[in-house]
């Protein structure tokens, strides 16, 4: 790869897109006209427009039925209010109310309770919903408050009791917080979101220019004709965008940094010691680059695979839209960023601007959000690579994927494409109904799940199309020697999964509510069997149909290691646990794997059965006699038990390879 | 130097199967010399001219460029190779000179040559006017200069022209046309494709038939009449056609 190359690539990119009126306008224009319109145009406009509702005040009927000493102090107080107007209550009023020549009626009398004591009713009737409504019964409130107060003292003296007896309590507060903390919390919520927001729109745009653009004004054949080579181009695009991205962050936060400062200083703020935090916009703008190079990848592979620029909007709108509502998550209280939600991409940065935002941030959090993000940024960037390396995907034609031509034509069912839908499908009635079915009962609810969601489709879909049910699942009988292996395959490998876990919940521990969610699936007051039958036997049998029988198959044109690592990614993802996720996942890679290279379904359904009711007895007995020797209790497996765990597994994994040689392996 | 053996290029279709868009296509052409792929729309002029000039990889057979192979020296191929067709795009915001000049260090070339050859084609072609305009203001006849320009900015001794006269009005057809000729002046190796047989006529050293994918005839214009008896371009295309359609559909009975 020529860096100079890759130079000359991005300076030109860089040239277009600052000479393109609409890229200029929405990354540095638009940024410097905003804030200042925002914050200093919207302030003053809205203190104007409050000042002018008060000047409006209000006209207020009274219907006074006391005409006592009480009425008089809370009538006295009421006409003190600036601007406020007052009527006699008439029949004529409510019509009046309705017209709205009147802005509020209050109504004043009074009632005794069984001891004697006399009690004064105040009675308001007016429109909340409306800016008049909200300014007044403030007013009338604290003019009220005021009535009240001199009314209770004078009663209070009149029996001869202490006036300050309404006050025994008293609450002080003292806040230790300072005002730049106060500050730094405002702009801690509303700044991720912004910043997340400004930064993957800013890069969309430049992204679906760059080659989905390129495809639309037929300049993309000349220059993948010109001697630069393919990777050098998408590293030279990809630049332009991270670039234009951070400086449409950059513009954006210094003009929003002087709005601000602008508008603290307008409000007294700066006087009063609050400055803006600096050195956090600086952090800021650090961290968003590793999300700037991650949204870059991601958008210029959308643009890749799409062979217009229309097409190329309309598929990001959904990452546009993920994004937004991961970010939004500074708004929310009691979020806080640890070492788990450091890996999430997105919500990572979101968490960490508060944090910095509030001065209250860990540098082991910092590096595992800048590292997990740089992980996926490479991951991404080499799918760029990939695709824009493929003829199909560069130079994608228009293809039919509408539902009418399923059944006519068997043969293409069993892509990628209906595999997703398949799936993505599947996931939502689990979520749903099978949640519901849970809540309900969870025992009967896991069968149904298993039955119904899971297992029934699949054998409906594959009747209705017509297919060899049996031939597609691989529903045949494995060889003795193959299923022999099995608990040799499947009991240490349970055990190394879980010690997985257990390493996991160490290093990220799993939170309380979770825990005993899980524990619930052990504790149901049913027979063991029946345990044993709901956790072990249908998710073994149902799940193994749907998984490694079905949408496996979908997969399998590109080969059988990538339908094993796709099934065993959507396996994981099923389950709905991003705790659980990478020990599901090993599980599902050593469960395809058992069923594409035997050619037999059984295998891998008696392994996760096997897997599942470990965990079973493992409840059970841990703890128990010679069990004490691997377990510590039911959650905790002595580490030592990795070494001969492995060791086994090792060798029946080899051993059934070996055994399995000849069979074919589609 | 352009050497074309065995050429196989298949597209997945809608249902699985694949279309053979290039079926074993073997040509030679040499330096010095105007070799024309002559086929109608669809014929797989296009598809070839793709897998020479490395954006797509066939799916088997070889080819060479100046003796360098398109698939396992792509690079070298690229350096070696200028192409041009009727429907290039430019970068609109970019002034010509800057578009050039772009192109040029691409292949590596310094920025003093580059400005050496964009003076030097500038006056050959009339462009001077030009230059330092932007492109989205250029008229086509304009674009299709710069794009000249463009293709041969790195001197390669080979040039490949895909249909380039397509939409173009006849003024600018002939810039090009005359543009074809200088290259075999200069000793350049020439392929071109067109479905115009009159541009063929004028043009083409030797003609190379393309139907459906495979090469049903070859050989210098005479030759082609000669062995047809027709004197019109357009006889000897519809005869080849003819004979072509009744030789597949006998074979097709065979099977």
């Amino acid at each position: 790869m020529s860096f100079k190359k890759i130079m000359t690539i991005y300076r030109k990119e860089l040239l277009e897109m600052m000479r393109d009126k609409r890229t200029l306008f929405t990354t540095i224009l638009l940024p410097v006209i905003l804030y200042p319109l925002i914050f200093i145009g919207f302030s003053s406009l809205m203190s104007r427009q409050t000042v002018k509702l008060e000047e409006k005040g209000a006209t207020i009927a009274v219907a006074d039925s006391l005409k006592n000493d009480v009425s008089g102090v809370i009538i006295s107080e009421l006409n003190k209010i600036q601007y406020f107007r007052y009527m006699a209550y008439s029949k004529a009023s409510e019509q009046k109310y309705l017209d709205k020549d009147v802005s509020a009626i209050i109504t004043l009398s009074d009632s005794t309770n069984a001891n004697g004591t006399v009690f004064y009713k105040m009675t308001v009737k007016y429109d909340k919903s409306s800016d008049q409504g909200q300014m007044l019964i403030g007013k009338i409130n604290k003019a009220v408050k005021n009535a009240e107060q001199q009314v209770v003292q004078k009663e209070l003296v009149r029996r001869g009791i202490d006036p300050q007896i309404v006050d025994i309590v008293r609450m002080r507060e003292i806040d230790t917080s300072t005002a730049q903390k106060k500050v730094g919390m405002i702009l801690g919520m509303i700044l991720p979101y912004l910043l997340i927001i400004l930064l993957i729109s800013g890069a969309a745009v430049v992204a679906a220019d760059l080659v989905a653009g390129e495809k639309e004004r037929h300049t993309l054949e000349t220059l993948l004709v010109s001697s630069a080579h393919r990777n050098e181009i998408v590293i030279g695009k990809y630049l332009t965008i991270i670039t234009i991205a951070m400086i449409n962050v950059l513009v954006n936060l210094i003009s929003l940094f002087f709005s601000a400062k602008y508008m603290a200083s307008q409000g007294g703020l700066e006087t009063a010691g609050v400055r803006m935090p600096l050195q956090g916009f600086v952090v800021l703008f650090l961290a968003l680059i590793p999300l700037a190079t991650l949204f870059a990848a991601v958008l210029l592979s959308i643009s890749t695979f799409s062979r217009n620029m229309k097409e190329a909007r309309s598929y990001e709108q959904p990452l546009l839209t993920i994004s937004m509502l991961l970010a939004m998550i500074s708004f929310f209280p009691a979020f806080e960023l640890n070492n788990l939600m450091a890996l999430i991409p997105i919500i990572n940065i979101s968490l960490l601007f508060k944090a910095v935002m509030i001065g209250e941030y860990h540098l082991s959090h910092l590096f595992i959000t800048i590292g997990s993000t740089l992980v996926l940024d490479i991951i991404a960037i080499w799918v760029t690579i990939k695709l824009f390396n493929s003829e199909s995907v560069l130079f994608r034609t228009d293809d039919d994927s509408s539902l009418k031509t399923v059944k006519s034509n068997k043969k293409t069912f069993f892509s990628p494409y209906y595999g997703m839908i398949y799936f993505v499908v599947a996931l939502i009635v689990l979520f749903y109904l099978g949640g519901y079915m849970q809540a309900q009962d969870l025992g009967k609810g896991l069968v149904n799940t298993q039955l119904l969601i899971i297992l029934l489709p699949v054998l409906l879909t594959l009747r209705i199309l017509k297919q060899d049910t049996s031939q597609i699942l691989r529903f045949k009988a494995p060889r003795l020697k193959e299923l022999i292996l099995i608990p040799f395959i499947a009991i240490p490998a349970a055990l190394i999964v879980s010690l997985l876990s257990q390493l996991i919940n160490q290093l990220f521990p799993f939170p309380k509510e979770y825990l005993e969610q899980l524990g619930k699936l052990f504790e149901m007051k049913i027979p063991a069997w029946q345990q044993f039958l709901i956790i072990a036997v249908a998710p073994g049998f149902c799940e193994e149909i749907l998984f490694r029988g079905f949408l496996i198959r979908f997969f399998e044109k590109n080969g059988p290691v990538v339908a094993v690592v796709v099934s065993a990614l959507l396996f994981a993802t099923f389950h709905l646990d991003p705790f659980r996720f990478l020990p599901v996942l090993l599980l599902g890679l050593l469960l395809g794997y058992l069923t594409v290279r035997s050619g037999s379904i059984l295998n891998s359904m008696l392994s996760h059965m096997i897997n599942n009711g470990f965990a079973l007895v493992i409840t059970l007995l841990a703890g128990k006699g010679f069990m004490k020797i691997f377990f510590v209790n039911a959650d905790t497996i002595r580490f030592w038990v990795i070494l001969p765990a492995v060791a086994i597994f090792v060798c029946a994994i080899l051993l059934f390879h070996k055994v399995t040689q000849k069979k074919e392996l589609s | 130097m352009i050497i074309v053996k065995d050429l196989v290029k298949e597209f997945p279709k809608k249902d699985g199967t694949f279309f053979r868009a290039v079926d074993n296509v073997s040509f030679e052409a040499g330096d010095g010399e105007i070799v024309c792929l002559l086929g109608a729309n669809g014929a797989g002029k296009t598809t070839t001219m793709r897998i020479l000039s490395t954006v797509f990889k066939p799916n088997s057979g070889t080819a060479l460029i100046q003796g360098h192979d398109i698939v396992h020296a792509s690079q070298q191929v690229r350096e070696n190779l200028g192409f041009l067709s009727g429907d290039t795009g430019l970068y609109s915001r970019l002034r010509s000179r800057e578009f050039i000049t772009y192109f040029g260090r691409l292949y590596g070339l310094d920025d003093r040559t580059i400005n050496q050859r964009i003076e030097k084609m500038a006056e050959l072609l009339d462009m001077k006017d030009f230059l330092d305009k932007k492109i989205e203001f250029l008229s086509s006849g304009m674009k299709q200069k710069v794009s000249i320009v463009r293709s041969i900015i790195h001197n390669p001794p080979v040039m490949i022209f895909d249909e380039p006269t397509s939409g173009l009005d006849i003024l600018t057809a002939r810039n090009i046309i005359s543009f074809i000729r200088d290259c075999k002046v200069q000793g350049k190796c020439v392929l071109f494709s067109t479905h115009i047989m009159r541009e063929a006529e004028r043009l083409a050293d030797r003609i190379v038939m393309i139907h459906k994918g495979k090469v049903m005839a070859e050989g210098p214009l005479e030759e082609l009449r000669a062995a047809t008896g027709c004197t019109d371009l357009d006889d000897v295309f519809v005869h080849y056609i003819n004979q072509f359609d009744q030789e597949t559909e006998v074979k097709n009975h065979e099977f």
